[in-house]
């Protein structure tokens, strides 16, 4: 159970929240990109091990939706990629 | 004789206060402060349990949670399986059993298995069971194998609970270190949770003869605890163990006997600022031929069991030691007026300060333990020169074994933070944390308690490591698991069938796992492989730590989780009515409980649906619509937004229109269908199915949030300020009329696919002309304040039309009869609006919206697809299960489709269901064959719709 | 029952949403409503009206529910301009009091979220967890208050009584 921090509501249960997957690319025109191009929006998102862009919805709390960088290794909730806390 | 072994006085139980129990069908007698085992043990009870695979018999080994041997199963009130006996607080009329033997451990069949010890090494069911199939032997190698059953009923009283707890410092343990960091912290004005498993605050000062300033060790506890009471920042919880140690500082602690006495168990789960981890340390076995014999065990539990039970388990006791801490022990048994036969310890030099704890007894260093006589109890020990040599038995009825101590870093370990070997302990200490924690005491590998208390005095603890005893002669099995059987050569034959990773040694062997998780052994495992592949024992390193510590009851876990609110259920205003009036009610989507249908005594479903089903095709019903997800939509960039979210348009409707519509995610699969109304130039409504609200909301608020931050949308969830009754059927008007409203309900002035605010029955109310039905309908959405009311009223004007209430087995009827789509039903995951014949609703003036190019992308390939149909059996009386494949022929070939819905249509007289169904679309006419078990039915393939297919009667 | 408390589901109360920009908000309500809480999660009371700040741009108003329609004039909902939303939604919510000696107890049975009194202050108030469940949370005369939505309310009735067991 991590403690995610709330922009609005500062550090809350993870139970108050709903996973909205990894931060991948924005979405292209769809008229001006090629099939493959497209597909590739819709089915490649970011997987390392390590440090991931990430969105979550505070559901249960204030309704924002926010990002933050969660390393996949250790639940480790860091400031920049690097891995800083 | 009772309690035959119990001293006259000390110890910290209570003798005015005895307690009758059984154990395995005996009575015995103990007293307050007793565990299982220190009674069993008073009343000299030797053999207490039946090894797991072998059926060795098996006595007490130890005096707290890394007991390895004598698991039991209690009855009655506090039944539970596979709890350690040491664990387990005596009190009066408890009843217990041992596990994995029958009829009794004195007298245990399985005990034959040890004849063919050689035949069952490390190994042997994965080599032997595995033709055909394991799981044909499973079931009886189970029970012969097998621990506890778990209990068949459940508690007799009470529940259990789980509760949050927040604290600026979480200390595990209270002993010396952890009471002396709860006193810092909580002096400091911090919140403090301090949980220990023990019955009393102490650890090991509760059972050792110590000092503090001068004073017994125990009065320094005593003022401790009180200090700690009186302070409200402090939570302090004896029989509570912390358990898991979690991400972000999150531990579990099981608390037993909690104050109350409805709470059979309490779960606690506390986010800590900093964890204190004081949770002591092990002592460890060693591992030499007859290791497991009842009477022999840990030398620290021997102490425990003199000093703080009173009872002595042995009346002539050898002790075998590779380190200081056992001269204590001996020092103890002596004022004790036990006779200590002699000190064999495995070191070739004895430090004096060990020495002067025992002047007068026979210390025999450089000597090891090779071999035990005695099967039920020991009788004797074989002394060996640990180089080597002729050994001499000693007559002895109990061996205390040190093999020295582990920190206690199972939570130090679960928290993720690393350990090192220390050569000097010759044990696995905290090293570097990982979360804010930190070790103190003899988890922190401070093993004596001069350096964790000022003033305390205590003999300096040397060691030499001794991880098996490997004199040449030596005959009898030497167990590095004893819960598990695990003996040095199944570690040996692991390593040599190429098993040498400390993980799968553990796997292939089962070493180390089972109720005590190789407490007192897992170091000797490691030890003994280190040895065999002749490597320093941190190259083998530790097996991982795994939460849970100790074992915990699945209840404590669940909480309060169980029966009617296992899963969270929603009501509307008319629940109560519905029950009242003998509905049969359901589980529906989004966790609501509705009315499955409204049966009249003697009725079954089929009649009672179908009776529903005609009064809203001949007369009118009325059906309780509030579970339909609402919302509200504000802001100049609505209209757009809708636009993007449906795949057809919507920013065209004037207010006070409606239209149907699809969403689809940006995948292409359908999402959701609803209905979107303009309230007004910048107020919009939206209705969702009531299963996909909470997604629709979450879609919503995700695109506009993290895609269109810049649109201005405001979303208000309104589900439950509008409830609704939908009136419908041919005679919906009339009941209107008789309910008495303000709206002009001719067709002209309110058509179909539009809404009116006004007054029904005399309440504020909206009117909505949708229809799921497809007769005339009105839905009446009023406050839920009123809805109670309102249902009654209609009730009352609908009487002289014979109207009835309608549950959702009939509106599943009416759908289907009128081809209206259910998500779950006709909307799989794979089809498309084309798919449904509802391409009309994929726009395509529009140049975006959510899942138009993936729709595109997906049919662009060609090929046929699974599309909606209708299908009517060729026998009328045939009903066909839902989801029933249609194959070619109904052969048994690769699928052609499958069956979505069958139902039995009151307007056609027959079954009528709808079906996915290869290239469907143009194969109306043809004979499709729906493939079931033991029979192939034969359909016609139809239009998916069988009533009113210009769809006259909805807009009537 | 196992805990000194007082359980208390309450009748309904005069709500409306507010959502906009402060200064939207402010130039259409004007002086109809409390000043608006400054810091998030936090309340602010006049006379018989509170205003929750339970969002970004987000707000409640409460009142008794016989102000609803004094509220409906002042606010006028349906006439307000695009920039702000404001919905009644009086019946969404189911309100309990959990008051009395250990009503902080049974809450931490109830609600992960840390109510001590260092962490939730008089005036804190905000949406978290209850039993699972989304639920509004303050404190009130001896002990808390707490609403769900409001179909959920029989379920943590339920939830309560065995709680208290």
């Amino acid at each position: 159970m991590m403690l995610l921090t709330c922009p609005f509501c500062g550090k809350r249960n993870e139970s108050e929240f709903i996973y909205g997957g990894p931060v991948g690319a924005d979405r292209p025109d769809p008229n001006a990109v090629s099939d493959a191009e497209w597909v590739e929006y819709l089915t490649v998102t970011p997987n390392p091990l390590g440090p991931v862009r990430e969105k979550w919805w505070h559901a249960r709390g204030c309704g924002g939706w926010f990002a933050i960088w969660r390393d996949t290794r250790t639940h480790d909730i860091v400031e920049v990629p690097d891995g800083t806390k | 004789m009772a309690q035959s072994n119990r001293r006259a006085s000390g110890g910290r139980i209570d003798r005015n206060q005895p307690l009758q129990f059984t154990f395995n069908g005996k009575s015995y007698e103990g007293f307050k402060g007793d565990t299982l085992a220190s009674a069993l043990l008073a009343n000299g009870v030797r053999v207490t349990a039946r090894s797991f695979k072998y059926h060795r018999p098996r006595g007490i080994m130890g005096h707290g949670p890394e007991e390895p041997a004598t698991l039991v199963e209690l009855d009655g009130e506090d039944a539970s399986g596979n709890r350690p006996a040491t664990t387990v607080p005596l009190r009066d009329g408890l009843s217990a059993r041992s596990v994995n033997c029958w009829p009794s451990p004195e007298f245990d069949l399985g005990g034959i298995n040890q004849l063919f010890e050689r035949f069952l090494p490390a190994g042997f069911y994965y080599k032997t069971f595995k033709w055909p199939n394991w799981h044909l032997f499973e079931p009886s190698i189970r029970k012969a194998a097998g621990l506890a059953a778990a209990p068949a009923k459940p508690p007799a009283r009470g529940h259990f609970e789980a509760r949050n707890a927040h604290a600026d410092v979480l200390i595990a343990g209270a002993g010396p270190a952890g009471l002396q960091a709860a006193l810092e912290a909580a002096r400091a004005g911090m919140r403090v949770f301090l949980a220990d498993e023990g019955a009393e605050a102490g650890g090991s000062l509760l059972h050792r003869n110590l000092t503090i300033g001068g004073r017994p060790a125990m009065d320094w506890v005593a003022d401790a605890v009180a200090e700690l009471r009186g302070m409200e920042n402090v939570i302090h919880l004896q029989n509570a163990t912390v358990w898991a140690y979690r991400e972000h500082n999150l531990l579990i602690v099981n608390q037993r006997d909690p104050e109350q006495d409805s709470i059979l168990e309490r779960s606690w789960r506390v986010r800590a600022g900093e964890v204190v981890i004081a949770t002591g340390a092990t002592e460890r076995a060693l591992v030499f031929g007859g290791n497991d014999r009842p009477g022999v065990m840990l030398a620290s539990s021997v102490q425990a069991y003199v000093n703080r039970w009173g009872v002595t388990p042995g009346q002539r006791v050898v002790l075998f030691t590779n380190n200081n801490s056992a001269y204590a022990v001996a020092a103890d048994l002596a004022v004790a007026g036990v006779t200590v036969e002699a000190i064999l310890d495995s070191r070739n030099t004895v430090p004096k300060a060990a020495l002067d704890l025992v002047s007068g007894i026979t210390v025999r260093s450089g000597t090891v333990v090779s071999d035990v006589r005695g099967h039920k109890r020991v009788r004797a020990v074989k002394a060996v020169p640990a180089n080597g040599g002729a050994g001499t038995w000693i007559t002895c009825d109990l061996l205390a074994c040190s093999g020295g101590w582990n920190p206690t870093v199972h939570l130090w370990s679960q928290s993720r933070s690393t350990l090192r070997f220390d050569e000097e302990l010759a044990a696995f200490c905290p090293d570097q944390a990982v979360q804010s924690c930190r070790a103190v005491g003899a988890a922190a590998g401070v093993l004596t308690l001069d350096r964790i208390v000022d003033g305390g005095e205590d003999l300096t603890y040397r060691i030499e490591p001794l991880w098996r005893v490997d004199v040449p002669g030596q005959r009898g099995k030497a167990f590095l698991d004893v819960q598990n059987d695990v003996a040095v050569s199944d570690v040996h034959l692991a390593l040599r069938e190429g098993y040498d990773n400390a993980e799968h040694v553990k796997r292939y062997t089962t070493g180390g796992m089972g109720i005590d998780q190789g407490k007192t052994g897992n170091i000797n495992i490691i030890g003994t492989v280190a040895l065999q592949k002749g490597v320093p024992l941190q190259e083998v390193g530790t097996t991982t730590f795994r939460s849970p510590y100790t074992p915990v009851s699945f209840g404590a876990i669940g909480g309060l989780r169980e029966e009617t609110v296992l899963f969270p259920y929603r009501h509307t205003p008319v629940t109560q009515w519905n029950k009242d009036n003998g509905a049969v009610m359901y589980e529906a989507g989004a966790r609501w409980r509705r009315p499955g249908y409204f049966p009249k005594p003697g009725e079954d479903l089929q009649e009672a649906v179908n009776r529903e089903c005609r009064a809203v095709r001949e007369g009118v019903g009325v059906y309780d619509g509030s579970p339909l997800g609402t919302f509200e939509l504000k802001g100049r960039d609505v209209p757009q937004f809708l636009d993007f979210i449906y795949s057809n348009i919507m920013s065209s409707l004037k207010p006070g229109d409606g239209r149907y519509g699809l969403m689809l995610s940006e995948d292409g699969l359908i999402l959701d269908d609803g209905v979107a109304f303009r309230l007004d130039e910048h107020r919009w409504m939206i209705s969702t199915s009531t299963g996909h609200a909470d997604a629709v909301n979450q879609q919503m608020e995700k695109l506009l949030q993290t895609e269109f931050p810049n649109w201005q949308v405001m979303i208000t969830t309104v589900t439950s300020q509008w409830n609704n009754a939908t009136i419908c059927g041919p005679m919906a008007r009339e009941v209107m009329h008789a309910l008495g409203t303000d709206i002009d309900l001719s067709p002209e002035a309110f058509p179909f696919m539009s809404f009116r605010d006004g007054t029904v029955a005399g309440f504020p109310a909206r009117v909505v002309r949708v229809s799921f039905t497809g007769e005339l309908s009105y839905e009446v959405n009023v406050a839920p304040r009123h809805m109670a009311e309102l249902w009654g009223k209609v009730m009352e004007a609908g009487a002289p039309f014979g109207i009835l209430p309608v549950g959702s087995e009939s509106s599943h009827v009416l759908r289907v009869e009128k081809g209206f789509l259910s998500l779950g039903h006709e909307v799989d995951g794979t089809v498309d609006a084309y798919d449904l014949g509802m391409g009309w609703a994929m726009s395509k003036k529009k140049p975006d919206y959510l899942g138009k190019r993936s729709v595109a992308l997906r049919r662009s390939g060609g090929g046929t697809r699974r599309e909606l149909v209708g299908i009517l059996p060729e026998d009328p009386n045939r009903p066909i299960p839902e989801g029933a494949p249609l194959t070619p022929g109904g052969r048994k070939e690769a699928t052609d489709g499958l069956v979505t819905a069958c139902v039995w249509s009151v307007v056609n007289n027959r079954w009528v269901g709808l079906a996915l169904l290869q290239n469907g679309h143009a194969r109306q006419g043809e004979t499709a064959h729906v493939r079931v078990k033991d029979d192939v039915i034969p359909v016609t393939v139809t239009k998916p719709v069988f009533h009113d297919p210009e769809g006259k009667l909805l807009r009537s | 029952m196992s805990y000194k408390v007082n359980i208390a589901r309450q009748s309904l109360n005069a709500l409306f949403d507010l959502k906009g920009s402060p200064a939207a908000i402010l130039t259409w309500v004007e002086g109809a409503l409390p000043a608006l809480p400054e810091r998030p999660n936090s309340r602010t009371r006049r006379d018989a009206l509170d205003l929750y700040h339970i969002g970004r741009d987000h707000w409640i108003v409460r009142a008794p529910l016989g102000l609803e329609g004094r509220l409906e004039t002042q606010l006028r909902p349906t006439d307000c301009p695009a920039d702000i939303s404001i919905v009644r939604v009086s019946d969404t919510l189911t309100f309990f009091r959990v008051t009395g000696l250990q009503a902080a107890d049974v809450m931490a049975i109830a609600c992960p979220l840390d109510l001590h009194d260092t962490a939730f202050d008089a005036d804190a108030v905000t949406y978290s967890e209850l039993f699972g469940l989304k639920a509004l949370v303050m404190r009130c005369e001896g002990g808390f208050e707490f609403a769900v939505e409001q179909s959920f309310g029989d379920m943590i009735t339920d939830y309560l009584t065995r709680a208290t067991a």
